[in-house]
């Protein structure tokens, strides 16, 4: 794909001509559907706003699903006792005063080009309950099997849809293995879910469903049986006051551009990036997400997450380091350096090519882990974990304290915010709550954290109920 | 009396008097005329927006520690928030101006929520006199609000003009005021009526009901307006009963001459579809069709009724807005179990009210007692008296539990005194692991207003239940005051929520959250079908029926050069797209197939499911909105297009799989030795109910006989052409509005 420049516009084209010879009308309206406002709503409030013409931006956010621990990675505590601060030693970054441990030795050369933020706190101390406080900003601490509230992504999605008709051939919200457990839209409706790759994109046979057939064949088939379908549809039109029945038809319309449209393969194909790109983001699952990612943030792609999670995380797939799953230590040595590798390939290619003011990548887990060392024995053998009933360390699972990394954004990079207490438990200045985490990324995005969403029962709800855009980030 | 209290009261009466003084400006003759913070700073605080969700309203977060009660429910609270929280910066009695309330208000110092308060408006001259005067809270005596009324209360206004409400306040000594200027002002449907902050209705060009909700100090009042459209209505349709009556009768009035009655075709389709959820047979069609019965459109919907279809089909919609949801494999059991009970009490048509009491005072295991299963899924007290409120009786209370209810007359302790019929449900581990042996508690029923402390007795929506004796299970109580034919919610929201299922649109809409602020577009309408049904002792079948052999029901979808815009009185029939369940179907009719779902009977149909864990599996019914049984709105589904639909329909594997089927219809159409016309016969009249036109039959005829070349170029072998073309046939009429769209 050639990107006509690299000043970090997303580069999209028309519509594409996708065979039966007449160029059709795209993209009438937004991409998501139109979940709790009516069609005709959305159509009314997309004529008072008139056509956006600022430049879109986007956020990538890189998902390290079970909790990374704070202490062994942003965080480093060196004078705090031995069952404290771990094994590993620490190192400069390139930020003076700033250190993190030996794991991270790229980023740390990199440090002056993203903001860490080490007094992130939250309440909830399960997985399912601390994702939906981080993503959703659901206060509620106790675990539930579904959120309640939409998360960031599907409400940025919602707003963005009600902004007016795409330009974009590409969905404004794609996910890459994106995290799916215990988040999503909510009473927002399905409609707003992401466009989901999965997969290792680092696999010679990767491919995304849906997206740019190749048969030839196959094309025109479809097109043959779209005309077809046109031509029999003759259902009388005239009652379709709500233009439901238009909207169905523009649908069809952007899924066969999806599936045809050149440009929109073009941003899921990872061979048209030379190879040395490939070679710095890592040649293994997380290094080719994260470059799709940036690939399809250029593209036009308002969202992109992503979960670092899988074989590279050691035997559980995750980042839950508790003894029994992983050796902690072990674990973290096992994924550090395609992690190091994947999240300083993508800030330094963000800043590469222009696209550090409008695109925003952040970097979390739901939470941090135990400051305090535990010893238990082992359940099974495998990647950084010892065989069954042996004992090796492990940390749990820690809500009050943990780091996250921001990068681009038009933030001021080089800096640290926030700080913990000596042993890394407590946040002690810059404290900052998941609201202040969902209204600083919403802030990115240009879209009011307080403006009101109707829920099931008709409640207006702001989209951040608590918090403001991390002041300390915005500098 | 009147004079003796006047008297009394001398400085409320004086300050009356002065009212137009300070409005008007002067203030200063006004300066020992006390401001009341209840009568005058609240109303005052309230339309400047202050207490609202999204700004100072406690329920919305209170921006920058600054809480108010949302819209000002509760004065003594702001009270204190204003005059002592905060260091009491808030104001300054002894240089008024440099009150923070004031200077954030008008804006001379930044405020996030921009300017509120005009420095020389009466928001502003209010609240200055009242810290001026010392920010006081109103004395015992001052007299309150009593009732507030507006003036009209309703009214047919034309298109394109206007009418000016006028808000009237009487205060507990009988002295009235006007205070349009002061309150409120909501129309609940922008596109047919706007209004403005003075009270000024501008109705639109839209005809039809509309309402507008008027606000002050806590209570409400609305205006409704019939908005005719004034066209002449020379044909009606012949009215088949009470309901094409009323249907008809308010068209007439607003001048909305509705569509014909559609043709046998469409009404079968249609009728089969909302009953059964499915498309009919083709027998069945060819039946009907044939049919030279006068009365065969009310022989048909009898048949439907008495089906096992309507069971499923209706157990279907009930299941999911009774949360018969499966969270683990162990909820299997139960989930069965429950929503067998409910499909075969539709089956055997158990009146409406029984149903209900049976499910809400329900005692007992799951297996001896399916309802049971509900308490299972509805585990606290707060959210059962929350779903049966909004199921039953379509009043949402979840507000309430927090905060008095912004549009409704309903208190927190109205909510906790309701909550007070389940606090009694005792519940103990059974044989069966994971399912609770539910029990009636013995004491006294109460609960804690979570505000006050105070323990409330049981209470439903404002009517005084007699003291329940420890040993009688209140639900039962619940139960009678439900289903007793003087209720005014029970039937009304029953009656409604079916209406909508058949009429896509409510009379009340949303068809769960009645309210005296959101009037019915046909009043007349709801109160004849809710006695018709309280009459018929709850008979759900009986209420489809006179819903469906109605005129009304069984109007062409077509508009006419006046009807088009109508979305509320039911001129024309309001197409909508298949729910998911019921397309999924339908698509395995067309194509010849059977989706298969995991541990059940093959041939189980998708409106047959018991609960929502084959959501999980099924990714047709995850982007076609079937609903996770979350929520006991219906809102829950889905029903709107998106992009993710439409990539299934073009691409997915399981619909490429269902079409190419070897044992599908494409297959055996393309090896069947007859001619093509015959086939495209037989598409048409299962995918649509009626047989094809003969333009129709030529482009079919022309997609199957054209020459196909492959990727080389060459001819395509025929078998191969043949079996695509087939499938593409139907690839394409399962695409088509007609198909995916009940009409």
């Amino acid at each position: 794909m050639t990107h006509s420049s690299h000043t970090g516009k997303p580069c999209c084209q028309g519509p594409w001509d996708w065979g039966t010879g007449s160029r059709r009308t795209f993209m009438q309206m937004g991409l998501a559907g139109f979940g709790s406002l009516s069609l005709p709503g959305i159509l009314r409030m997309r004529a008072e706003a008139g056509p956006t013409s600022r430049e879109k931006t986007a956020v990538i956010l890189v998902w390290k699903p079970g909790g990374c621990s704070h202490i062994d990675t942003y965080d480093p505590k060196p004078h705090a006792a031995a069952e404290y601060r771990g094994p590993f030693g620490v190192i400069d970054t390139k930020v003076p005063g700033l250190q993190f441990t030996e794991l991270l030795p790229r980023q740390a050369s990199i440090a002056d080009k993203f903001v860490v933020v080490r007094s992130m706190h939250q309440k909830a101390g399960g997985h399912p309950a601390g994702s939906m406080q981080l993503l959703s900003g659901d206060p509620d601490t106790r675990d539930k099997p579904k959120p309640k509230l939409p998360d960031w992504m599907t409400v940025t999605n919602y707003m963005r849809s009600l902004e007016g008709p795409r330009q974009c051939p590409l969905p404004a919200y794609v996910g890459i293995n994106p995290p799916l457990e215990y988040n999503g839209p909510a009473y927002l409706g399905d409609a707003y879910n992401p466009f989901t790759v999965s997969g290792d994109p680092n696999q010679p046979n990767f491919s995304v469903p849906n997206i740019g057939l190749s048969n030839l064949g196959e094309v025109h088939r479809y097109s043959r049986r779209s005309s077809l379908r046109q031509t029999l549809d003759t259902l009388e039109r005239t009652f379709d006051q709500q233009r439901e029945l238009a909207a169905l038809d523009e649908f069809e319309t952007q899924a066969m551009t999806l599936l045809t449209n050149p440009q929109a393969k073009e941003a899921f194909d990872l061979s048209q990036e030379d190879a040395h790109t490939r070679d710095r983001y890592g040649r293994n699952a997380w290094g080719q997400q994260l470059l799709l990612a940036r690939r399809l943030i250029e593209a036009g792609v308002d969202v992109v997450t992503t979960s670092l999670n899988g074989p590279l995380c050691g035997r559980v797939s995750n980042w839950d380091d508790h003894a029994v799953n992983h050796h902690v230590f072990d674990a973290l040595r096992f994924r550090a350096d395609a992690y190091d590798q994947a999240v300083s390939a993508l800030i330094e290619d963000v800043f590469a090519r222009g696209l550090d003011k409008r695109v925003l990548v952040v970097v979390t887990g739901e939470f941090g882990r135990t400051p305090k060392i535990e010893h238990s024995p082992s359940t099974g053998a495998g990647n950084a974990s010892a065989p069954a009933g042996t004992v090796q360390p492990g940390r749990d699972h820690w809500p009050r304290a943990f780091s996250n990394l921001w990068a681009g954004g038009g933030m001021t990079p080089g800096r640290v915010i926030g700080a913990t207490d000596p042993r890394g438990e407590d946040v002690i200045s810059a404290h900052a709550g998941p609201g202040d985490f969902l209204a600083t990324i919403y802030h990115h995005l240009g879209i009011d954290h307080t403006t009101p969403i109707r829920d099931f029962t008709g409640r207006p709800t702001p989209i951040v109920d608590q918090g403001r855009p991390i002041p300390e980030l915005l500098v | 009396m009147m004079t003796q209290l006047l008297h009394r009261r001398t400085p409320w009466a004086v300050w009356i008097s002065v009212w137009g003084l300070i409005l008007g400006g002067s203030l200063a003759e006004a300066e020992d005329r006390p401001i009341s913070f209840v009568n005058d700073v609240m109303p005052a605080m309230t339309k400047a927006g202050c207490n609202i969700g999204a700004c100072h309203a406690k329920a919305g977060g209170g921006r920058n520690g600054f809480q108010l009660s949302l819209l000002g429910f509760e004065p003594l609270d702001d009270y204190e928030q204003l005059t002592k929280s905060d260091r009491g910066r808030r104001v300054s009695p002894a240089s008024p101006d440099k009150s923070l309330i004031l200077l954030k208000g008008s804006g001379q110092l930044p405020h996030g929520g921009g300017l509120r308060l005009k420095a020389d408006g009466e928001g502003y001259a209010i609240i200055r006199e009242w810290v001026r005067q010392g920010a006081l809270y109103d004395k015992p005596g001052t007299p309150t609000l009593a009732t507030f009324t507006i003036q009209p209360q309703r009214g047919t206004v034309p298109r394109k003009t206007q009418q000016q409400l006028t808000a009237v306040a009487t205060y507990s000594d009988g002295t009235t005021r006007e205070v349009t200027k002061q309150a409120l002002f909501e129309s609940n449907d922008s596109s047919m009526a706007e209004v403005s902050d003075g009270g000024m209705v501008s109705i639109q060009d839209l005809s039809g009901k509309v309402s507008v909700m008027v606000r002050y100090q806590g209570q409400v009042a609305v205006f409704s307006a019939s908005v005719p459209l004034g066209a002449p209505v020379e044909q009606l349709p012949p009215s088949n009963n009470f309901v094409d009556d009323l249907v008809f009768g308010n068209l007439k009035e607003l001048g909305i001459p509705p569509s014909p009655v559609c043709d046998d075709a469409t009404f079968l389709r249609r009728v089969t579809l909302d009953i059964t959820g499915r498309l009919p047979t083709e027998e069945e069609s060819a039946k009907f069709l044939a049919n030279v019965a006068a009365n065969k459109r009310d022989l048909v919907i009898d048949d439907l009724l008495k089906s096992p279809d309507y069971a499923d089909f209706f157990a279907n919609k009930w299941t999911a807005l009774l949360k018969n949801r499966r969270d683990d494999a162990s909820d299997t059991i139960s989930n069965f179990a429950f929503h067998a009970w409910v499909r075969d009490s539709l089956l055997a048509n158990k009146p409406y009210d029984q149903l209900v009491r049976e499910l809400l005072a329900a005692t007992g295991t799951v297996i001896g007692n399916p309802p049971v299963a509900w308490y299972k899924r509805v585990k606290e007290p707060k959210q059962q008296l929350e779903d049966v409120a909004q199921l039953f009786l379509g009043v949402r209370m979840q507000c309430a539990q927090c905060h008095h209810h912004p549009f409704e007359r309903w208190s927190q302790d109205d909510y906790y005194s309701f909550a007070a019929f389940f606090s009694q449900v005792g519940r103990k581990p059974s044989a069966t692991r994971g399912e609770d042996l539910i029990f009636h508690q013995r004491g006294v029923a109460q609960m804690a207003n979570m505000k006050t402390g105070v323990p409330m007795k049981p209470a439903a929506l404002g009517d005084v239940i007699p003291a329940i004796p420890p040993d009688v299970d209140p639900r039962l109580k619940l139960a009678d005051w439900m289903s007793s034919p003087q209720n005014p919610f029970f039937a009304k929201s029953a009656v409604n929520r079916y209406w909508k299922h058949f009429f896509q649109r409510g009379l009340i809409e949303p068809e769960d959250d009645i309210r005296d602020t959101n009037p019915p577009t046909n009043p007349e309408l709801l109160a004849a079908l809710e006695k018709h049904f309280i009459q018929s002792q709850f008979d759900l079948k009986e209420l489809i029926r006179v819903i469906t052999r109605s005129n009304a029901y069984q109007l062409s979808a077509s508009p006419n050069s006046h009807n088009l815009v109508d979305r509320q009185n039911y001129s024309r029939y309001y197409a909508r797209r298949l729910q998911a369940e019921v397309l999924l179907d339908a698509i395995d009719r067309l194509s010849g197939t059977q989706t298969d779902f995991a541990n059940l009977p093959p041939g189980t149909r998708a409106v047959s499911l018991p609960d929502n864990s084959y959501n999980r599996s099924s990714q047709f019914l995850r982007v076609f909105g079937r609903p996770e049984a979350e929520s006991v709105c219906e809102c829950e589904r889905v029903q709107t297009s998106s992009l993710a639909q439409s990539l299934y329909l073009v691409n997915s594997a399981e619909l490429r799989s269902k079409l190419a089927d070897g044992k599908g219809r494409a297959e055996r159409l393309a090896k069947e030795d007859r001619p093509a016309e015959e086939k495209i016969r037989e598409l048409y009249r299962v995918a649509y109910s009626r047989e094809p036109r003969s333009d129709e039959l030529q482009h079919a005829i022309a997609f199957l006989t054209e020459p196909r070349l492959n990727a080389e170029g060459k001819p395509l072998d025929t078998a191969q052409a043949a079996r695509e073309n087939y499938q593409d046939l139907i690839w394409a009429l399962t695409n088509t509005k007609e198909f995916l769209f009940n009409h």
